[in-house]
């Protein structure tokens, strides 16, 4: 039986660039494999995806050398809309690509495009929103009243109903809240499916994956193999190249003699003496920064978006001088909501903000720009020449200083819209959107410690996210919003152990949960 | 009842209302053509009536010229005395007044259709019916699922021009930030339509190929009752008002 799909010595390189985003590569799909493709930003990952139908190069300009085989056909013997009957695509941004006007529209968009009898439709949408967790009710709801976490799991509806026998997806999880996000993974990653992922966080996929293909700095295979063999024999090459890590298999390149990689991390901690407490915290905790006087405060405050209708009441809440708040809950909750209302750009629609100005960082960082040039943004500030210089460089952005903003990779954007808000004494108080959105490990890293740093000098920081890892590696405090309130408003250490608390607002406890309470046992 | 008359029918009963209200110059068709247009959309569609007089507003800017000139300076504008004559317009009845009613009329024959039809409907009733190209119909979907999310763009970028500028959001935008704001906003629709159209490809929809459709419901008695209803209320207004002019 043919491979369900083949890269032979695939090299990709699109139109005007000087070297090749991805390649060559080779590697195979077997029919029934699910693969997990790892790779840092810009690597070359989403490129690959495309070229498997051949979107890449015949709709994205581009040029392709090699050769891929879907289903054993050449891929360039059929046109790409033709091979929607093998090859269901699942894309990043699943929420902005939707077709139909409702949810109906949207199932049955694929099959009707495959000329599936008309009459079969309807038991077909039915059966795909059953499967998908959506409530039939939903069929007749226009597309634009969703949110965007929604919007996902209605676009894994429609590629149930497509039916290919191959799936790709890109990030499918990255915009979900946990509880739906591992529901989405478990959907694509059902057992006798082929499927080729792509994700920045290996860690919720990993048990239902049979193998993973990290794609290097240079855009060829790295490692392949199966899951447990590359965390544990790769993981510091895999570290190296930028790829994010999942917390066992970081604490086991620590602590080699200590964390067996084979076991779960409950287990697995049990080994851990309890002279190595320190290290641990220091592993999945912020390390504490005196807090200062209080910056902004929120005062019986109902929140309600521009010209929408209230979706926070009675929120009373303030943000510290040092602090670093985790602003957490469900999609839809309100957190962009809450952060606008924080930082005084919106004001409350009943109670009151006081307290010093604050500045949000979108989750799109291109909002921020509005200059020809990385430097010339930089410029934009109003420093002096050499202060110029120097923030380019505490930024690592000196190499691309002369680039438009726009073609900066995502790390790169997001640095770049921090330090825009972060260079200047005029905001005390920062708020950051979803800032992990489209990372790779390293830059996540790095994002952390600017955070931190951000905080030491005397900033309150609000974050937004729904990565319980990242929230509680750099913030010490935490609010949980949920249906249109504050639920929770304490230590954010707290908060991730109340399993019952987060999964009733559909988030999930952190990997770090059994280090938490590890140490809670050891201290 | 209007919200579940069939599109099609609903839009040739509202188109042949607009054309009524452009071939007939009499001031009473205008007024009634109006006032039902009106009624129905209080009555049948539950539209608030305040609602209503905000949607009359745009329609009466634009027909307040004609309004102004006829009534307060005693005075007919040039293309209003030109259509009279050409219409078959009546001498005791000021032009400016008949052209100010008209295009109340017209507006609120077509808020009539737009309040009370469903878009993808509409649509998906197009390429069933009228053959319009699958690829067309589904990208006016798109256009119809970029509005609000431009809106919510474009808000995104005058709260972060305002982050820059270091003052508060203003309600409306001034002028000349919504000239700067325009590039920015044209480049994001750019970028959604581009990944849109690689969406539908990857998903099968291609120009000339056969494809099947999402049972629609269909065009029953009562819809045609409702056709032959308007049209015949429609032609018996004409009648009246011919009559009482003769």
């Amino acid at each position: 039986m043919p491979d369900a799909l083949a890269y032979d010595r695939v090299a990709l390189r699109h139109d005007g660039a000087l070297a090749d985003a991805v390649g060559p590569v080779s590697l195979a799909l077997a029919p029934g494999e699910r693969v997990l493709l790892l790779g840092a930003s810009g690597a070359g990952k989403s490129t690959l995806l495309h070229a498997a139908t051949g979107l890449f190069p015949e709709s994205i300009p581009g040029s392709r050398r090699g050769e891929i085989l879907l289903g054993g056909c050449p891929v360039e013997s059929r046109r790409p809309a033709d091979w929607a009957d093998t090859c269901g695509y699942l894309f990043q941004d699943a929420a902005q690509t939707l077709a139909g006007f409702t949810v109906r529209d949207e199932i049955a968009f694929a099959p009707e495009n495959q000329g599936i009898e008309a009459r079969r439709l309807p038991g077909l949408v039915a059966e795909s929103m059953t499967r998908a967790g959506i409530p039939q009710g939903w069929a007749d709801r226009r597309i634009t009243t969703l949110s965007g976490g929604e919007r996902q799991i209605v676009a894994l509806a429609a590629l149930l109903a497509q039916g290919a026998p191959v799936t790709l997806a890109d990030e499918p999880a990255a915009s979900l809240a946990p509880a739906a996000a591992r529901r989405m993974v478990g959907l694509l990653l059902a057992q006798g499916h082929a499927a080729m992922v792509v994700e920045h966080k290996p860690g919720p996929v990993l048990d239902r994956i049979d193998r993973c293909v990290a794609l290097g700095r240079d855009g060829r295979v790295m490692i392949e193999g199966a899951p447990r063999d590359v965390l544990r024999h790769h993981g510091a090459a895999l570290a190296k190249a930028g790829i994010a890590l999942p917390l066992a298999a970081r604490l086991q390149l620590s602590l080699p003699d200590h964390i067996n990689p084979d076991l779960p991390l409950q287990a697995a901690l049990a080994r851990v003496p309890p002279a190595r407490a320190q290290w641990l915290r220091d592993a999945v905790l912020p390390t504490p920064i005196p807090s200062g006087e209080t910056l902004a405060t929120l005062d019986g405050a109902d929140c309600a978006p521009a010209f929408g209708p209230v979706v926070l009441r009675d929120v009373s809440l303030s943000l510290r001088a040092g602090e670093v708040l985790a602003i957490l809950g469900p999609n839809g909750a309100g957190k962009s909501t809450l952060a606008a209302c924080l930082s005084g750009l919106l004001p409350p629609r009943a109670g009151r903000r006081t307290g010093a100005p604050g500045a949000v960082v979108f989750q799109n960082p291109e909002a921020h720009f509005s200059r020809e040039s990385v430097r010339s943004e930089i410029e934009g500030l109003n420093h002096a020449p050499d202060r110029v210089a120097r923030i380019l460089d505490d930024w690592a952005l000196t190499t691309v200083a002369g680039q438009h903003p726009f073609t900066l990779s995502q790390g790169q954007k997001r640095r770049l819209s921090l330090a825009l808000l972060a260079e200047t004494d005029r905001w005390p108080v920062l708020i950051l959107d979803e800032p992990t959105a489209g990372l790779d490990g390293a830059a996540e890293a790095a994002l952390a410690q600017r955070i931190r740093a951000l905080a030491r000098e005397g900033r309150g920081i609000a974050l937004i996210t729904h990565d319980m890892d990242f929230a509680l590696s750099v913030a010490e405090r935490a609010v949980l919003l949920n249906r249109g309130a504050v639920q929770f408003d304490g230590p954010c250490r707290a908060l991730m152990r109340n399993s019952a608390r987060l999964s009733g607002a559909g988030l999930l406890p952190p990997e770090a949960a059994p280090v938490l309470g590890w140490l809670e046992a050891a201290c | 009842m209007l919200r579940s008359f069939h599109p099609l029918l609903k839009l040739t009963l509202c188109l042949a209302w607009i054309i009524a209200s452009l071939v007939v110059f009499r001031l009473s068709f205008q007024v009634a053509l109006f006032a039902a247009a009106t009624l129905l959309l209080i009555a049948d569609a539950r539209v608030p009536p305040l609602r209503v007089l905000l949607l009359m507003v745009p329609f009466a800017l634009f027909g307040f010229g004609f309004f102004t000139t006829s009534v307060l300076f005693r005075a007919e504008s040039g293309f209003a005395l030109q259509m009279a004559q050409e219409q078959g317009g009546t001498p005791d009845v000021a032009p400016g007044i008949v052209l100010f009613f008209r295009v109340l009329a017209c507006g609120m024959a077509s808020a009539v259709f737009a309040l009370t039809t469903d878009p993808g409907q509409l649509v998906r009733a197009l390429m069933q019916h009228l053959r319009l190209p699958p690829p067309l119909g589904f990208s006016l979907m798109q256009a119809m699922h970029i509005v609000p999310d431009l809106r919510a763009e474009m808000l995104e970028l005058r709260m972060a021009r305002a982050i820059r500028l270091g003052r508060p959001l203003r309600r409306v935008p001034a002028p000349g930030e919504a000239i700067t704001l325009a590039i920015p906003l044209l480049a994001y629709a750019i970028r959604r339509a581009t990944r849109a159209a690689l969406s539908f490809e990857a998903r099968g929809l291609q120009p000339g190929r056969r494809r099947s459709n999402m049972p629609q419901p269909p065009i029953t008695w009562i819809d045609w009752t409702l056709l032959t209803l308007g049209l015949a209320a429609l032609a018996m207004i004409t009648a009246v008002i011919h009559t009482g002019a003769t």
